[in-house]
């Protein structure tokens, strides 16, 4: 048996405007257990809430009722061991690749030769070999989104938390960066925890979809997702995936 | 991948001569025999003479002047505009990011900044006496402000979701400050300081005129009293000059330090 390595127990939000009594429930009792090395997607329309869970898995915001914990431990603040992957790559503009990728080795106090080597492995795992003193501004999207991803997991981190992470991508390059992103999986098993509303994307990838309702957001159904991996394009023409995807959008749009 | 139209930067750099060109024609035609009189405005050819003469010459009362004058004007510059850095960008780095310094230092210094800095000359007459000490008054005073808001302006506008993933990255409150907050607030820094050397050479003149022995400015108002417009304009011309160089060198030592990328194109 697995550990579990993240989990959400009971989580509720609300958002108040300042200055008025109107609020906003967003996140409606939440409850899910992720497993070591499980592959998760949360699906959701958008404005269900989803990238506010995320956001209090990362640490970044608290929750209101409920919490989140990671290996056991509540999660009260950002960690290198929640590593998050944003929507837009959000690399330092100042630093080159390199030094991007290394900035969290750094605040860790890895000596400069070691994460210099580590750097340079995991660029080279995301394809970006000799784009290392390129800064942000001279790559196109999808190069920056590797250097996102390499910065992250160049950490090693217990969970890797990613929203919607590809959905800016023109078709191809999302394609290709789930690729990516498998591939590295299929070689450490990170737990990943993938915000989405792609359907699609989220069949493709994960091992389970968490389906949200629209806001205030909750899990209403959970899938477990059993095709054979390595998954490529060829499978979202079969007729499973298709019953399936059907059945998800259905819920959706219930 | 993002490539400059570096193809156009050729003509781009001959379009920045045609105006001078053109301003340089109208006056050399403007002075001609019969034009405008002298001791007005000089010809380009009486002018060149009479600088080539102060930088090097032996012609009393300027001749071979121009070192000294320049020494002491350019040290002047950079002990007031340094003052004004070493209290502008703390100050303003702070109250960019810390309500509490915000709520404390921001309101009186704006109300401060709007008393115009020429306003200052006459008490800072009576304060610190004519000459040095209220040159780097006035120096340091008028750089202050554009240095301290710019300063102020970029940290406060620093995205939040960098910080975050500064965070998420494992610094620390200190490390955000000094790896993403300072850095990212460059371009609106680096704005400020540049505004504020330009005003330290401007209050430089100022100074200078009130009453030093060496100085551009001092040369520029002595030649005045003796009436020789030559030299007034002259003076003017390398106080151009040097405000440009320390220009050029406060933006190249910006990229030199890699506080600015490559493709900033300031």
């Amino acid at each position: 048996m697995k550990r579990t390595n993240l989990s959400a127990i009971g989580i509720s939000k609300t958002f108040s405007r300042t200055g008025s009594n109107d609020s906003l429930p967003v996140l409606d009792m939440i409850d899910f257990a992720i497993q070591e090395g499980e592959f998760v997607s949360i699906l959701g329309p958008s404005g269900c809430g989803k990238s506010t869970l995320l956001n209090i898995l990362a640490g970044f915001e608290p929750a209101d009722i409920g919490h989140a914990t990671c290996c056991d431990d509540p999660i009260q603040a950002p960690s290198p061991e929640r590593a998050v992957v944003f929507q837009s790559p959000l690399l330092f503009p100042w630093l080159h690749v390199q030094d991007n990728v290394m900035y969290g080795l750094k605040q860790k106090g890895i000596s400069k030769a070691d994460s210099e080597e580590l750097a340079l492995k995991y660029i080279k795992d995301v394809g970006l070999e000799g784009f290392e003193g390129y800064y942000p501004s001279q790559l196109s999207g999808g190069m920056q989104h590797r250097v996102s991803l390499a910065r992250s997991l160049v950490l090693n981190p217990k969970v890797l938390l990613m929203d919607e992470p590809f959905s800016s991508l023109d078709a191809q390059t999302r394609y290709s960066m789930q690729q990516l992103l498998l591939r590295l999986w299929e070689d450490n098993r990170k737990t990943i925890v993938f915000i989405t509303h792609d359907v699609e994307e989220a069949l493709l990838i994960s091992d389970r979809v968490c389906i949200m309702s629209q806001r205030p957001g909750k899990i209403v159904e959970e899938i477990k997702v059993t095709f054979d991996r390595p998954r490529d394009i060829s499978l979202t023409s079969s007729q499973d995936f298709s019953r399936l995807k059907a059945h998800i959008l259905t819920r959706l749009l219930s | 991948m993002m490539l400059n139209d570096r193809e156009n930067d050729v003509n781009m750099k001959l379009a920045g001569f045609f105006l001078p060109v053109v301003l340089f024609t109208l006056w050399y035609i403007f002075t001609l025999d019969g034009g405008v009189p002298a001791y007005l405005l000089p010809s380009p050819g009486d002018l060149a003479s009479t600088g080539i003469d102060f930088a090097i010459g032996e012609n009393p009362p300027y001749g071979g002047t121009l070192f000294v004058h320049t020494m002491a004007s350019v040290q002047r510059v950079i002990t007031g505009f340094g003052l004004a850095v070493a209290l502008g960008l703390p100050l303003g780095f702070l109250t960019g990011r810390i309500g509490l310094a915000r709520a404390s230092l921001d309101p009186t210094v704006h109300l401060i900044r709007i008393v115009p800095g020429i306003s200052w000359l006459p008490i800072a007459m009576v304060w610190f006496g004519v000459g040095e000490t209220t040159t780097l008054f006035l120096i340091s005073l008028a750089a202050f402000f554009p240095v301290y808001v710019n300063a102020a302006q970029g940290a406060s506008t620093v995205s939040p979701m960098l910080i975050r993933a500064g965070r998420m990255l494992g610094a620390n409150d200190l490390r955000i400050f000094t790896t993403v907050i300072i850095p990212a607030s460059m371009p609106a820094t680096l704005a400020g300081l540049r505004l504020g050397l330009g005003l330290s050479w401007a209050y430089l003149v100022l100074g200078e005129l009130t009453g030093v022995t060496y100085g551009l400015g001092a040369v520029m108002m002595d030649a005045r009293m003796l009436g020789n417009v030559d030299m007034v304009l002259v003076s003017m011309i390398f106080i151009g000059f040097f405000g440009r160089i320390s220009d050029i060198a406060l933006v190249k030592s910006f990229r030199k330090f890699g506080l600015l990328k490559n493709g900033d194109r300031i």
